[in-house]
C-alpha cells in the first residue's frame, strides 16, 4: 500500500478512536447519562433528577477562574438563586488524583462548605468519566439539561472571559438567562457559548 | 511678601524635581513563573514613516507556557494595552507561530521559552521633545500543571533622534517566526456531516507532500485535540477535520496557520468556508411545563418524594401538639371548647376558623422563608426566633394574655366598647387569629419527621414546597378540628360552672412559663442585660394592663394609675431597647457556648471536624439552638445521662456544639447538605464511614451509644 494512504487511514482510526473517547454530548441532544460518587460517598446518576433542570458545574478550587466566581460569591449567588427555582445543582470536579491540585472528597466537602456553596450534591470524577462524556474543557464550564434530559446550553458562566472580578458585575450571566428563559417556557436564546478558565485535569489516557 | 514668594517656591521645587522622575518606571517585571520585558526598536529614531516595533518580551521559566490568539481548549491569550503620546498609533500583536500544547485528551495552543509578541508603532510627524514615553499594561495567564493570571505595567522612554536596536536580533526572529502568508495559496472549506473538509492548494514546494497540522485562528470551531486525516492530491491538501460538538462560532472565513515539522514558523491561510453552518439545535423549553413537571405531565412525573414529604408533613404536624411549645396554646384552644359549650356551629366555624389559621400561617411563613432563601438569603426553619425582636414581642404577649387568663385585666375594659364587640362578634375571626399565633411559637420545634420533610420540601419547586408547608399545618390542627366537628367529644366535656374560672387561671401559668422560656431564648442571644431589660419591660407592661384593664378599679383611679404605668412603660422601653438589640453582646459571653469549651463540648466548626476525621477521632455534632425546646431537652436528660458521657470519654470523641441560636449561614449551609433546615440536628462521623450519620430528633441513650461503637 502506498505509505501516504497507510499512513492516512492510521490517522483515520486514530481519530475516529480520540472522536469517539472524548466530548459526545451535544446541545440539543439528549445528555449523556452518568453515575458518580458525591463527596459523602453517596451514588448519584444524572437519572434521579428526571423532571427537573440540572445545572452541572465543573469545578476546580485550584483554578483562578473557579476563584474569581466563588471569591466575589457569584458561582454560589447562581446557585441559589438556581435552587431556589426548584433547579438541580451538580458541581462536578474531574481532576485525576495525580494531578499537583487533587482534592479528596473530604477535602472537597470542606471547600465547598468554606465558600458557603450549597449544591445538591458535589461529584468527584476522578476518573474524568463524566467529563469526558460532556467534553469539559475548563473549569468552570457549565451545562444545563431539561427536565426531559436533553442538554439545553453548554458553555461559560458568563461573557467576560477573564481573571477579574471586577468584570462580573459588567458581564451577561449566561446561566441565569437561559434559567430564566427556561423557566419561562422560553427557548435558550444562547444555547452554546465559549467556556473559559483553566483546562480540566483528566488522568493521562 | 518676599520672604512668600521664596517659601512658596520652596515649596514648589521638590515637586519639580519629581515630575520627569515619576515618569521613569520599570520596564521589566519578574514573576516566579515570567521575566517579562517591555522592548522597542526602531533603528531610525522615532519619525513618521520609519519603522518601528514595540513589543513584550516574556521569558518563561522550564515548563511553564502562555497562550496564543487562539488558546485551544482552555487558557486566555495575552493581551496589551499600551498608553502612548499623542498621536501615536499601535497595530494589532504579530503572534510568532505557536506549538501545540497538548494537555490529557484537550489541546492548547501557546508558547513556551523565550517569547516576543511584537506591535507596529506608528508615530505621528513632529513629535515634541527629545524622548518619548511608553507605557504598557499587560495581562498574561501562565501555566504549568496549575494556572496563574498575571499582569505587569511597563514604562519604557524611547529617544526621538537616536536609533533603538538594542533588541534588533530578538525583533528579527519574531519575525521570522510569524506565520508567512502565502500569496496564491486557495484554501476552502466544506462541513460535510460534523467535519469539515478543508483543501489548501498552492502551497510553496517546500511544504509539498508534508504532514502538516491545522491551527485554526478562530477558536470555538473544531476539535483541537483531534489528529484529523489528511491527504495529498495533485499539490492540494485534504483535510477531515471534526468539528466541535459544542461549537459557538459560524464563521465563514477562518484564518489558519499550518505548521510542519522542521519548519521554523507555519504558513498562514484564510479559509473559505463554503458551506453554511446549521443553526445550533432546536433547544425550546418543554411545552407548557415551567420545569416543575407537576402540571400538565402524567402523576408519575412528580417526584415520588413529594407524596412522602406530605405524609410525613401530615403525622409531624399531628405530633407538633405535643410538643413543649405548643402546650401552652393547647391550652387556650381546650378553655375555647369549654367556653362554648354545645353550640355545635359555632364550635365547628370555630375550629374551622383554627384550621384555617393554622395552615395558611405555616404557608405565608414557609413563601416567606422560600422567598427569602431564594434572594439568598441563609435561613432555615425557625429563623423567626432568631431574633430577639420576635423573640421580646413574642414574651410580652404571651405574658399580656396570661394576665388576662390570671383575671389581672379584662381586654373588654382596655379596649374601646366597639373594639370589644367585634371580638365577641367574631368569635371565627378569634379563632383565626389563635391558629396564627399557635403556628408562631410553635414553628422552631421540629418534631420527629418534620425535619426531613421539611428539609426536602425547600430544594422542591415552590408550589410543591407550599403544599408540604400546608400539610404540617393541616396536621397540626386536626386534632381541633376533629374535637370541634363531633359533638361527641364536646358532651364529654363537663357543663360551664364556676370551674370554668378556676380552669381559666389555671391556664395562666402554662402561659408564664413559656414566657420564662422565651426570656431565657433572649438572654442567651443577647446577654443577660438584654434579659434583665425584657423583664423590666414586662412589668411595666403588667402595670399598664392592670391599670387600664382591671375590672376592679373606678374610671378616676384607672385614669390616674393609666396615665403613670403608660409614662412608665414609655420609659421602660427606652431603657431597655438598646440592650434587646441583636448585636448588642458587647461583653457578654457569644450566643451560647463561651469560646472555651464548657462540660466538655467546644464550640463547631468545619475545619475542627476534618481535622477530627483526620486524626481517626469519632466525632458528635450537636446542631442546637436556644429557642429549640426539643434541644434543650435532650441536652438535659440523654447527652447528659452519666453512661452517655461515659461512652464519649471511652471512646475519645470530639463532641462539638454548633449553636444556631443567632443567623449563623455556615451552620445553615451545613444542615441544607444534610438535607434538613431546622435543629435540633445530630451527627455521628465515625472514622472510616463516608459520611456523617445523623440520628433521631428525639435522642436515646441507646441510639447514642450504638452510633458511636460503644455498645451498653
Amino acid at each position: 500500500m502506498h505509505s501516504l494512504t497507510r499512513r492516512t487511514l492510521t490517522a483515520a482510526a486514530l481519530a475516529l478512536a480520540a472522536g469517539a473517547a472524548f466530548g459526545s454530548a451535544t446541545v440539543g441532544q439528549p445528555a449523556p447519562a452518568f453515575t458518580a460518587t458525591d463527596t459523602s460517598g453517596k451514588t448519584v446518576s444524572l437519572a434521579d433528577f428526571k423532571g427537573k433542570h440540572v445545572v452541572l458545574e465543573w469545578v476546580n478550587p485550584g483554578c483562578p477562574y473557579v476563584v474569581k466566581h466563588y471569591g466575589s460569591g457569584n458561582m454560589q449567588g447562581t446557585q441559589r438563586e438556581a435552587m431556589g427555582k426548584g433547579v438541580v445543582w451538580l458541581s462536578v470536579n474531574s481532576t485525576a488524583t495525580d494531578a499537583s491540585d487533587y482534592r479528596k472528597p473530604a477535602d472537597m466537602a470542606a471547600w465547598m462548605q468554606q465558600q458557603k456553596a450549597t449544591p445538591t450534591a458535589t461529584l468527584m470524577d476522578a476518573d474524568g468519566t463524566v467529563g469526558r462524556a460532556f467534553g469539559a474543557r475548563t473549569t468552570p464550564h457549565m451545562y444545563i439539561i431539561d427536565p426531559a434530559g436533553k442538554l439545553v446550553y453548554a458553555g461559560a458562566i458568563d461573557s467576560i472571559p477573564s481573571p477579574r472580578p471586577a468584570d462580573i458585575a459588567n458581564a451577561t450571566n449566561h446561566v441565569k438567562v437561559a434559567l430564566g428563559e427556561l423557566l419561562a417556557g422560553k427557548p435558550v436564546s444562547t444555547p452554546v457559548t465559549r467556556p473559559y478558565g483553566c483546562s480540566v485535569k483528566y488522568s493521562s489516557m | 511678601m518676599k520672604l512668600h514668594a521664596v517659601l512658596l517656591a520652596a515649596a514648589l521645587a521638590p515637586l519639580a524635581l519629581a515630575t520627569p522622575a515619576a515618569a521613569q518606571g520599570p520596564a521589566v517585571v519578574t514573576t516566579p513563573q515570567v521575566r517579562a520585558e517591555l522592548v522597542a526598536h526602531a533603528p531610525e529614531g522615532l519619525q513618521a514613516g520609519k519603522p518601528a516595533w514595540l513589543g513584550l518580551k516574556i521569558e518563561h521559566k522550564p515548563h511553564w507556557h502562555t497562550y496564543w490568539k487562539n488558546p485551544g481548549d482552555s487558557g486566555l491569550p495575552t493581551t496589551l494595552n499600551w498608553t502612548l503620546p499623542e498621536g501615536a498609533r499601535t497595530g494589532d500583536i504579530e503572534w510568532p507561530t505557536p506549538q501545540r500544547l497538548p494537555i490529557g485528551p484537550l489541546m492548547n495552543f501557546g508558547y513556551e521559552g523565550t517569547l516576543l509578541l511584537p506591535v507596529k508603532l506608528e508615530v505621528p510627524a513632529g513629535l515634541a521633545g527629545d524622548t518619548v514615553n511608553v507605557k504598557l499594561a499587560a495581562e498574561w495567564l501562565v501555566c504549568k500543571d496549575v494556572c496563574i493570571p498575571e499582569s505587569g505595567e511597563f514604562t519604557l522612554q524611547l529617544p526621538v533622534n537616536a536609533a533603538t536596536a538594542g533588541h534588533a536580533a530578538l525583533f528579527e526572529a519574531a519575525r521570522a517566526a510569524r506565520p508567512q502568508d502565502v500569496p496564491g495559496a486557495r484554501a476552502e472549506a466544506a462541513l460535510e456531516g460534523n467535519e469539515l473538509v478543508v483543501r489548501v492548494a498552492g502551497l510553496p514546494a517546500a511544504w509539498q507532500g508534508r504532514e502538516l497540522g491545522f491551527l485554526p485562528e478562530t477558536p470555538g470551531v473544531i476539535v483541537n485535540a483531534a489528529k484529523p486525516a489528511t491527504a495529498w492530491a495533485d499539490g492540494t491538501w485534504t483535510a477531515r477535520v471534526p468539528v466541535d460538538a459544542m461549537r459557538s462560532e459560524s464563521p465563514t472565513t477562518m484564518p489558519a496557520v499550518l505548521i510542519s515539522a522542521g519548519q521554523p514558523a507555519g504558513l498562514r491561510v484564510a479559509v473559505a468556508v463554503t458551506t453554511p453552518w446549521p443553526a445550533p439545535a432546536e433547544v425550546s423549553a418543554p411545552a407548557p411545563a415551567l420545569g416543575n413537571a407537576q402540571i400538565d405531565m402524567a402523576p408519575a412525573a412528580a417526584p415520588p418524594g413529594f407524596w412522602l414529604a406530605i405524609g410525613l408533613a401530615l403525622v409531624g404536624g399531628l405530633i407538633l401538639n405535643l410538643m413543649p411549645c405548643v402546650f401552652p396554646v393547647l391550652s387556650l384552644k381546650v378553655l375555647g371548647f369549654a367556653r362554648a359549650g354545645t353550640d355545635r356551629r359555632a364550635q365547628l366555624a370555630g375550629g374551622l376558623a383554627y384550621t384555617a389559621g393554622v395552615v395558611l400561617s405555616f404557608v405565608a411563613l414557609a413563601g416567606l422563608l422560600l422567598a427569602l432563601r431564594a434572594g439568598g438569603e441563609q435561613l432555615g426553619w425557625g429563623f423567626q426566633l432568631q431574633q430577639p425582636a420576635v423573640v421580646a414581642a413574642l414574651a410580652a404577649l404571651f405574658t399580656l394574655i396570661g394576665l388576662n387568663l390570671a383575671g389581672v385585666f379584662e381586654f373588654g375594659s382596655v379596649l374601646p366598647s366597639s373594639w370589644a364587640g367585634a371580638q365577641a362578634r367574631h368569635p371565627v375571626a378569634d379563632h383565626f387569629l389563635t391558629g396564627v399565633l399557635a403556628v408562631a411559637v410553635a414553628s422552631p420545634c421540629t418534631a420527629p419527621f418534620m425535619g426531613a420533610s421539611l428539609g426536602a420540601a425547600v430544594t422542591m419547586p415552590p408550589a410543591q414546597a407550599l403544599a408540604v408547608f400546608a400539610a404540617l399545618g393541616l396536621g397540626m390542627a386536626l386534632p381541633y378540628l376533629a374535637a370541634s366537628a363531633w359533638p361527641a367529644l364536646a358532651r364529654a366535656l363537663p357543663r360551664p360552672g364556676v370551674w370554668m374560672q378556676h380552669f381559666k387561671t389555671l391556664m395562666a401559668f402554662p402561659m408564664f412559663a413559656t414566657v420564662v422560656w422565651l426570656v431565657w431564648v433572649l438572654g442567651v442571644q443577647v446577654g443577660i442585660n438584654g434579659a434583665v431589660a425584657l423583664l423590666g419591660l414586662l412589668v411595666a407592661l403588667a402595670f399598664v394592663a392592670w391599670a387600664m384593664g382591671s375590672p376592679t378599679l373606678g374610671p378616676k383611679a384607672r385614669g390616674g394609675f393609666g396615665t403613670v404605668a403608660v409614662l412608665l412603660l414609655a420609659a421602660a422601653l427606652v431603657w431597655a431597647l438598646p440592650s434587646l438589640r441583636s448585636d448588642a453582646l458587647a461583653g457578654a459571653a457569644g450566643p451560647g457556648a463561651p469560646a472555651t469549651a464548657d462540660d466538655g463540648w467546644a464550640p463547631w466548626s468545619a475545619d475542627r471536624v476534618a481535622q477530627a476525621q483526620a486524626e481517626g477521632r469519632t466525632v458528635f455534632v450537636d446542631y442546637t439552638a436556644a429557642w429549640c425546646v426539643t434541644c434543650q431537652f435532650n441536652k438535659r436528660t440523654t447527652l447528659a445521662a452519666a453512661e452517655v458521657k461515659a461512652g464519649f470519654e471511652s471512646r475519645n470523641v470530639l463532641l462539638l456544639r454548633a449553636d444556631w441560636t443567632r443567623r449563623d449561614p455556615a451552620i445553615t449551609a451545613q444542615l441544607t447538605q444534610y438535607g434538613r433546615s431546622g435543629v435540633p440536628v445530630y451527627a455521628v462521623y465515625t472514622p472510616g464511614a463516608a459520611g456523617p450519620r445523623l440520628l433521631s430528633e428525639i435522642l436515646s441513650a441507646d441510639e447514642v451509644l450504638g452510633a458511636i461503637g460503644a455498645a451498653r
